[in-house]
């Protein structure tokens, strides 16, 4: 049967599994993070990401006008625009990651970076609120 | 206690102690192997899977948690039937002959009790469903009784042949262990005997699946269709006593095909005569004798096939395997004639 | 004797939460032992809003991204069909190379979908290897999905006059290397699926739904196809590059010269579409012409003429589980939608369930509910509750057709000036 010989085949090459962050769970997630910031044990590193991989936003103050062009397009509502500043702010945990508003800013001053691994406790904690 | 007189009686502490000591070596391989099993079949199927000690973490952390009892099952029977389960498979196992020696009460029970014994196990599985009150457990324990009822009959006609064709050589009961360990069947019989022997130990590695549930008889507890059959409503201690029973079960079926058809030992081969050395060389030589066998009726057919249907199954136990054992019986009885 | 006639069925649920089931949806079994003896099926947990947040809250281009999250696995054909019944109704015309990028995108997701439905009935089966097997495989086109448009699930690719993202020559070689990749197992697939004696027993002869059931109940996509109805939207009605390209709905009669109707059929129904898939990406990739990719690159205007827009357009695409339709109307100085109806292949296929399902045993539920392709996320229906007296009813057919005459009354009343 073919399905007995692709087994057998399999038995004895390497897994497909992905070892990303280990290999086996760890007893403990906190005390594992903890050794890999001392570094004692490393993390397995994730695949890489395609160019053009839509992560999380990136924010160039300095070129947005404040037209609120990204605001009426965004499907989530994740944009909300400062008035005194006529800049925005963009929160990271209502993001689609549509990358909408980076297609119709005129000054092309979002863009999406390839960072990926934004787990966090609190939905506006600094990394998951962008503001720059 | 004296191993090498033909009957011989155990003082009681003897028979407490080794059950004891059987217990839990039966309880720790079973785990071990079903373990193993997990490993190989994830790398069989291209992936890491769980670490070899897995099932041992199961267990505890089976037994930490609550013991869900349904309203409407009757509670007493639906707590009984895990310890039932659990205390015949390790009964099963004093009577087996493991690790290369004598079983332990083998003066006491034989092949016969064997069979009715290998009942009790499965039956305390389908009571425990059915005092369950769920409609995926009464599922589940129908088709449990089906497949108990059809797969009794090609394993009876196994284990007879081959007690029969024993009992044309000897005057000793055939039924005993130490007869069969005595008489291996391939030294008895010739060429067209070993096609009817064939027939047989595939007759038992096909019962062995049905036997200790796993793809494809392991209908009564198919977790896509009935999502968890005989066991949906066990949890807790109930269900850590399940499972430890299940392998155990896994290791008795595999040491019952081993003993009947592969009851050889390694040390007189290789000449060792001490007592410690021969019982470590005989014990580990076991251990691979069940991996092998495990592997090719476990482990193997539960990764290559999909699981059959209850018509399917049952067409399978009463009339393909009966027909290839009573094929085999008749071999073994032309060759002896021939 | 009234004895005899004693009540002997009992009913299982299965779901909304069940191991065989991939989205809540409840089937009631009345089962006599093991033989299914009549089936009920309740639909409406996954009911989220999507058709009111389009006509209520969102401007159409907001609308391109809640239609690609109506599904998962139909990310494409909910947006494509979307934006094009946009742009019937306000008169846009997308630039040819974006018809073709819309093409290649639409035949890797059928790739895709078809590859998980492969894995998923394996396990229904209890074939955990095979399944393990098919979605290893299926990483590659999620790797090349990923490659192609940032994402490996929602692709975002559409966009009301084009698509946003170019394919460039650069691209194609990756491109070209995956397909051949499953060109080269394509056939061990085909051997694993086809020729397996275990998957043969328990998919040949379930599940049978006859060429007559399937035009009376209107099933649409490969469960249709599989019974002998050669029907299928990029053949019938050839719309975007479909129309340059000849496509042929895909039937089991090309393999095995006899449609049966079961399981077994439609398994060869999605391997053969899968080879389709890929010939037409090839095609598609030959025969992309140079140009635009969108009809209007400034996103402000789309917006702005979008507003101004007045007409109604209807959008059908052939999604991996049959046919897809999307109705919108759009007013003129109204920002959101006037109208939007989604008409998901599921909904169509959920009534040839019960017909399927009756006179089978318990064990043939899981694989024969999951042959139709099953995308529940894309179903919703209409309960009422009622807030004032917090009680649940469910609308009669009656009632049901009471409102829909309503409805098109109010439409129409709309239209007319």
């Amino acid at each position: 049967m073919e399905i007995v010989k692709i087994l057998l085949k399999q038995l004895l090459q390497t897994p497909a599994t992905n070892k990303f962050p280990a290999k086996y769970a760890p007893k403990s997630t906190i005390k594992f993070l903890d050794r890999i910031k001392k570094g004692e044990l490393k993390l397995t590193p994730p695949i890489a990401v395609p160019p053009r991989f839509r992560g999380k936003i990136s924010y160039n103050r300095e070129k947005c006008t404040g037209c609120q062009l990204c605001l009426k397009v965004c499907p989530t509502k994740a944009i909300e625009f400062i008035p005194e500043e006529k800049k925005v702010k963009i929160f990271v945990a209502r993001c689609c990651f549509c990358a909408q508003c980076v297609d119709i800013c005129p000054v092309d001053a979002l863009a999406m970076t390839d960072e990926f691994m934004l787990s966090s406790y609190d939905k506006y904690a600094d990394e998951l609120v962008v503001t720059k | 206690m004296d191993w090498s007189s033909n009957s011989y009686s155990l003082t009681t502490v003897a028979i407490v102690v080794g059950s004891i000591i059987l217990a839990l070596l039966g309880a720790f391989f079973g785990l071990l192997y079903r373990g193993i099993d997990r490993k190989l079949a994830a790398h069989m199927q291209g992936r890491i899977g769980p670490p070899i000690i897995q099932p041992f973490r199961d267990i505890r952390k089976l037994l930490a948690k609550e013991s869900i009892i349904p309203d409407g099952g009757l509670s007493w029977l639906f707590q009984a039937c895990p310890f039932i389960c659990l205390v015949v498979s390790i009964l099963l196992l004093t009577y087996i002959p493991v690790f290369g020696q004598r079983a332990l009460l083998e003066g006491y029970g034989d092949l016969v009790l064997i069979l009715y014994l290998l009942i009790i196990p499965s039956l305390a599985l389908v009571v425990g469903g059915f005092a369950s009150s769920s409609p995926f457990a009464t599922v589940g324990a129908q088709r449990e009784m089906v497949i108990m009822m059809s797969y009794e009959f090609p394993l009876a006609v196994a284990i007879i042949a081959i007690a029969w064709r024993i009992s044309h050589v000897t005057d000793i009961n055939p039924f005993i262990f130490s007869t069969v360990a005595q008489y291996p069947i391939w030294n008895q019989v010739g060429p067209v005997g070993v096609i009817g022997s064939l027939a047989l130990l595939f007759t038992l590695l096909v019962v062995t699946p049905g036997e200790v549930a796993k793809v494809p008889f392991d209908i009564a507890e198919a977790e896509t269709e009935i999502a968890g059959g005989l066991l949906v409503e066990y949890s807790g201690r109930n269900l850590a006593l399940f499972y430890l029973a299940d392998t155990i079960r896994a290791f008795v079926m595999v040491s019952l095909v081993v003993a009947l058809f592969f009851p050889y030992n390694l040390s007189p081969v290789i000449g060792i005569g001490a007592t410690a050395p021969a019982v470590i060389v005989d014990s580990l030589f076991f251990l691979l004798k069940v991996f092998l066998v495990m592997f090719i009726s476990v482990i193997l057919i539960r990764t290559a096939m999909a699981r059959f249907k209850i018509s399917q199954a049952s067409y399978i136990y009463i009339i393909a395997m009966t027909l290839i054992g009573l094929v085999g019986l008749i071999l073994i009885h032309v060759d002896m004639i021939v | 004797m009234k004895n005899e006639e004693m009540e002997t069925t009992y009913t299982i649920p299965v779901g909304p939460i069940h191991p065989a089931l991939k989205e809540p949806i409840r089937l009631d079994l009345k089962v006599d032992g093991e033989r299914i003896v009549d089936v009920d099926v309740v639909v409406g947990q996954v009911h989220r809003g999507i058709e009111w947040l389009g006509m209520n809250r969102n401007n159409p281009i907001q609308n391109i991204y809640l239609a690609e999250r109506v599904c998962g696995i139909c990310n494409i054909s909910h947006p494509f069909a979307y934006v094009m019944a946009v742009e019937h109704a306000a008169g846009i015309s997308p630039p040819e190379r974006a018809e073709y990028i819309r093409a290649i995108t639409a035949e890797m997701e059928r790739i895709h979908s078809h590859l998980l439905w492969a894995g998923v009935a394996a396990h229904e089966i209890g074939f955990e290897s095979v399944f393990y097997l098919v979605w290893r495989v299926r990483e590659k086109i999620m790797d090349l999905i990923e490659y192609v448009t940032g994402n490996r699930v929602t692709k975002a690719m559409f966009q009301i006059g084009g698509v946003r993202r170019d394919i460039t020559e650069e691209q194609f070689p990756r491109i070209r290397k995956t397909l051949d990749y499953y060109k080269s197992i394509f056939d061990q697939l085909k051997t694993v699926f086809l020729d397996d004696r275990t998957i043969r027993m328990r998919a040949k002869n379930v599940g049978v739904l006859k060429r007559e059931d399937a035009l009376k109940l209107l099933a649409v996509g490969p469960t249709a196809r599989a019974s002998g109805v050669a029907k299928d939207v990029r053949q019938d009605q050839a719309y975007s590059a479909y129309a340059d390209l000849d496509i042929k709905a895909v039937t089991p009669d090309i393999l095995t010269g006899s449609i049966v109707g079961d399981v077994y059929d439609r398994i060869i129904v999605r391997l053969l579409e899968i080879k389709q898939s890929m010939e037409i990406i090839e095609r598609c990739l030959e025969e992309m012409p140079p140009g635009a990719i969108l009809a209007e690159p400034k996103m402000a205007k789309v917006l702005n003429t979008l507003k101004k827009a007045e007409g109604e357009g209807v959008g059908r695409h052939e999604a991996p589980r049959g046919e897809v339709i999307h109705y919108v109307r759009l007013e003129a100085g109204r920002e959101t939608l006037a109208t939007w109806k989604i008409r998901a292949p599921t909904y169509v296929n959920l009534m040839s369930i019960p017909t399927i399902l009756k006179g089978g045993q318990i064990a043939d539920v899981p694989i024969a509910f999951a042959s139709i392709d099953p995308c529940i996320s894309c179903t919703n229906r209409a309960m009422v509750v009622d807030r004032k007296t917090n009680e649940k009813s469910i609308m009669t057919y009656e009632e049901l057709h009471q409102l829909c005459v309503e409805k098109t009354r109010r439409l129409s009343n709309g239209l007319v000036k």
